[in-house]
């Protein structure tokens, strides 16, 4: 119905948000343009079907529980023809809505009510995910990541040790798991990483990451002298020296 | 109990009866025996030629201490004049022997009996003055004596004692049956109902437990259903707020706004988690408890920097229990924030399994609370007077939700003052 349209520009990345409270939806466009997005809003998914030809949308953030045709539906509809990232509002703790929505392709979830800086932060990862290599796209959305033994299940975003038994993590070490994970024997910058944990500390970032590394090798058992799973890159940044097995 | 008490008061009553019964028929049928002996004896003295009476009293084959003899006077001393009641008994006897009119004893003198061993007869000869005296001994009664008497009774005893606990416990069951079905819907309102079978009035119990077991589920639903109905209806204005705090052009006032909208949210968050059934919403799976304790640690510690020396776990590195997985992180969660609100301090200890259950105790340095509270604090909403807690944020629900995950799992939670101050959360968890 209502669709803000920003300034026109060939950087800025056109997002399509999905929300049926008009407010939200206006004052999330409102915060993303300032932000540098152009984005279309629109209140469920019959319009957000009918916008989605009329533009080039490099993202959609979209709310699960919409009236009419739910937000599910929605993305597997939309996942039988394209690959543009989606990050999915979810209800608060709702795990099975989560589970589904990453099953289906989601590229990440926020919980609703969200921190608008953290889903900002969200948003610039996919995107930033999004512009690496198509390799890394085209293997994106498995459901169980495995290196060394180790498993990690997106869907629950749990880590299990070679016993299949559930090593908890922190929101923060996890998504720094992932990430290294996904791009396994490649560097990660700090840039990358510092990323990845805003919106989650309090504290100083940069010391943030050196304590999710060490503690991620802590329950990776990987705090020998010579770290060999997660390794330092001098300068650079951390680089998980391991093979992959996506299913 | 009291009826096994009741069973050997009526066994008792029954053996003194059948005792007392006994006895008056041994009484009477050695009476009767006495009765036959003396008036034969007599019979075979009267019919004799009377110079011969003396040598037929001889000859008597005597046996079990008797002693008959002729004598002038009837036999006087030592024993006292047998009392009317027996007199009449051993005079019935002695008519009820069968002989001839004439060979009867017209005078007769009874002495002895009752608590006697021995009784003494004397009887008039028909002509002249000669008494024929004789004493018999007489056995006190043995009521028992009776070869079979002991184990028939103990037989009796027995089978009526089986029977009684056999219809007892068969009356009692469902009553713990009931009692076993009332604990179990305490701890899981989803607890499966109690067969509606057996004697009536349990039947009609059972109906009458199910219907109220059924009222309880459906009194929680309505619960659940309501507090997520607020949950997922606040969320849309939390949002709203959320995004126009980002367009407040002052940085320490949209700070402020963002945490208190955070703290509200943390709420609603909390009393969604209280409302919602543990099981339901995760499966139980393998988990690396030490680690959990610590992630759990570590997270408080990211959400507040200033308290993370104040933070610190001890016991084994590694040790797995099936729980539910992020019910018990939010569980442990609590229990921590808990420690951290009221002590300012966090010590978490594993104790290793023993028993078939593990110990983790969470400990601050706090003033602690007054005794009375300890149990208190695990109501919903109950804050425990001159709280400080308010300041830091405190929904009211995070220890009861800690407990209601905790007894989901089979455990408990329990706190106390620890000597020399600072509070102790004890969880136990089956393993």
């Amino acid at each position: 119905m209502s669709s803000e349209t920003a300034p026109t520009s060939g950087v800025m990345p056109h997002i399509l948000v999905v929300d049926d409270d008009r407010e939200t939806r206006e004052l999330l466009a409102r915060f993303l343009e300032r932000h540098r997005f152009r984005v279309t809003a629109v209140r469920d998914s019959r319009e957000a079907r009918r916008v989605w030809p009329l533009g080039h949308f490099h993202l959609i953030i979209l709310d699960l529980m919409l009236p009419g045709e739910s937000g599910l539906e929605f993305a597997r509809w939309l996942r039988g023809f394209s690959d543009v990232p989606i990050v999915m509002l979810t209800a608060m703790g709702e795990q099975t809505d989560r589970i589904v929505g990453l099953e289906l392709g989601a590229d990440d979830y926020v919980p609703k009510p969200f921190n608008p800086r953290e889903l900002l932060a969200r948003m610039r990862a996919v995107l930033r995910r999004v512009g690496e290599p198509a390799e890394a796209r085209a293997e994106a959305s498995p459901r169980t990541l495995r290196f060394s033994g180790w498993t990690l299940d997106l869907a629950r975003r749990r880590l299990l040790n070679p016993d299949a038994v559930e090593v908890p993590l922190t929101g923060g070490e996890y998504d720094l798991l992932v990430a290294l994970v996904e791009r396994a024997n490649r560097v990660l910058t700090r840039d990358m990483l510092l990323d990845l944990l805003r919106g989650r500390q309090a504290g100083p970032f940069d010391r943030a990451i050196d304590v999710a590394v060490s503690r991620l090798r802590r329950k990776l058992d990987d705090n020998g002298r010579q770290s060999q799973l997660i390794k330092t890159v001098r300068g650079g940044g951390y680089v998980l020296a391991a093979d992959v097995e996506r299913a | 109990m009291v009826l096994l008490i009741g069973l050997g008061l009526v066994q008792i009553a029954g053996l003194t009866i059948h005792a007392l019964d006994r006895m008056d028929v041994q009484r009477m049928a050695q009476t009767r025996d006495a009765a036959v002996r003396v008036i034969s004896m007599y019979r075979s003295v009267v019919l004799a030629p009377r110079e011969r009476q003396a040598a037929v009293v001889a000859e008597f084959d005597l046996r079990d201490g008797a002693t008959v003899w002729l004598s002038d006077l009837p036999i006087a001393e030592p024993l006292p004049v047998m009392d009317p009641a027996a007199q009449r008994q051993f005079r019935g006897a002695m008519l009820l022997v069968p002989v001839p009119v004439e060979q009867r004893p017209r005078e007769f003198v009874l002495r002895g009996g009752a608590d006697a061993e021995h009784i003494a007869v004397a009887l008039r000869l028909p002509e002249g003055s000669k008494w024929l005296n004789a004493t018999l001994e007489m056995p006190p009664p043995r009521p028992w004596h009776s070869q079979n008497f002991f184990s028939a009774f103990m037989m009796m005893t027995v089978t009526a004692a089986v029977l009684t606990l056999w219809a007892v416990r068969r009356l009692i069951a469902p009553v713990a049956t009931l009692a076993a079905a009332a604990e179990a819907l305490g701890r899981n309102v989803n607890a499966p109902p109690l067969p509606e079978t057996g004697p009536l009035e349990i039947a009609t119990a059972a109906r009458a437990f199910n219907t109220m077991a059924g009222r309880i589920r459906r009194f929680v639903l309505d619960r659940t259903f309501m507090l997520t109905a607020i949950g997922h209806d606040l969320r849309t204005p939390i949002t709203r707020l959320k995004l126009r705090a980002e367009f407040l052009e002052d940085d320490e006032l949209r700070a402020k706004m963002l945490a208190d909208l955070d703290e509200v949210e943390a709420m609603v968050a909390s009393i969604l988690s209280f409302g919602r059934d543990v099981a339901a919403d995760e499966p139980v799976t393998p988990v690396d408890l030490p680690e959990l304790a610590r992630t759990v640690l570590d997270e408080t510690a990211d959400a507040q920097p200033d308290f993370a020396e104040r933070l610190s776990y001890s016991g084994p590195d590694h040790l797995t229990v099936r729980v539910h997985s992020l019910a018990m992180k939010r569980a442990l969660s609590n229990l921590v924030q808990n420690a951290l609100a009221y002590g300012g301090n966090a010590c978490v200890r594993l104790v290793p399994p023993e028993a078939g259950q593990l110990i983790l105790v969470i400990e601050d340095d706090g003033p602690g609370i007054p005794a009375i509270e300890l149990e208190r604090v695990f109501q919903p909403f109950h804050r425990v007077e001159n709280s400080r807690n308010r300041e830091t944020g405190g929904s009211g629900l995070g220890l009861p939700i800690a407990r209601n995950i905790l007894r989901a799992h089979g455990g408990d939670v329990k706190l106390i003052n620890r000597e020399g101050g600072g509070m102790r959360a004890t969880v136990i968890l089956p393993v």
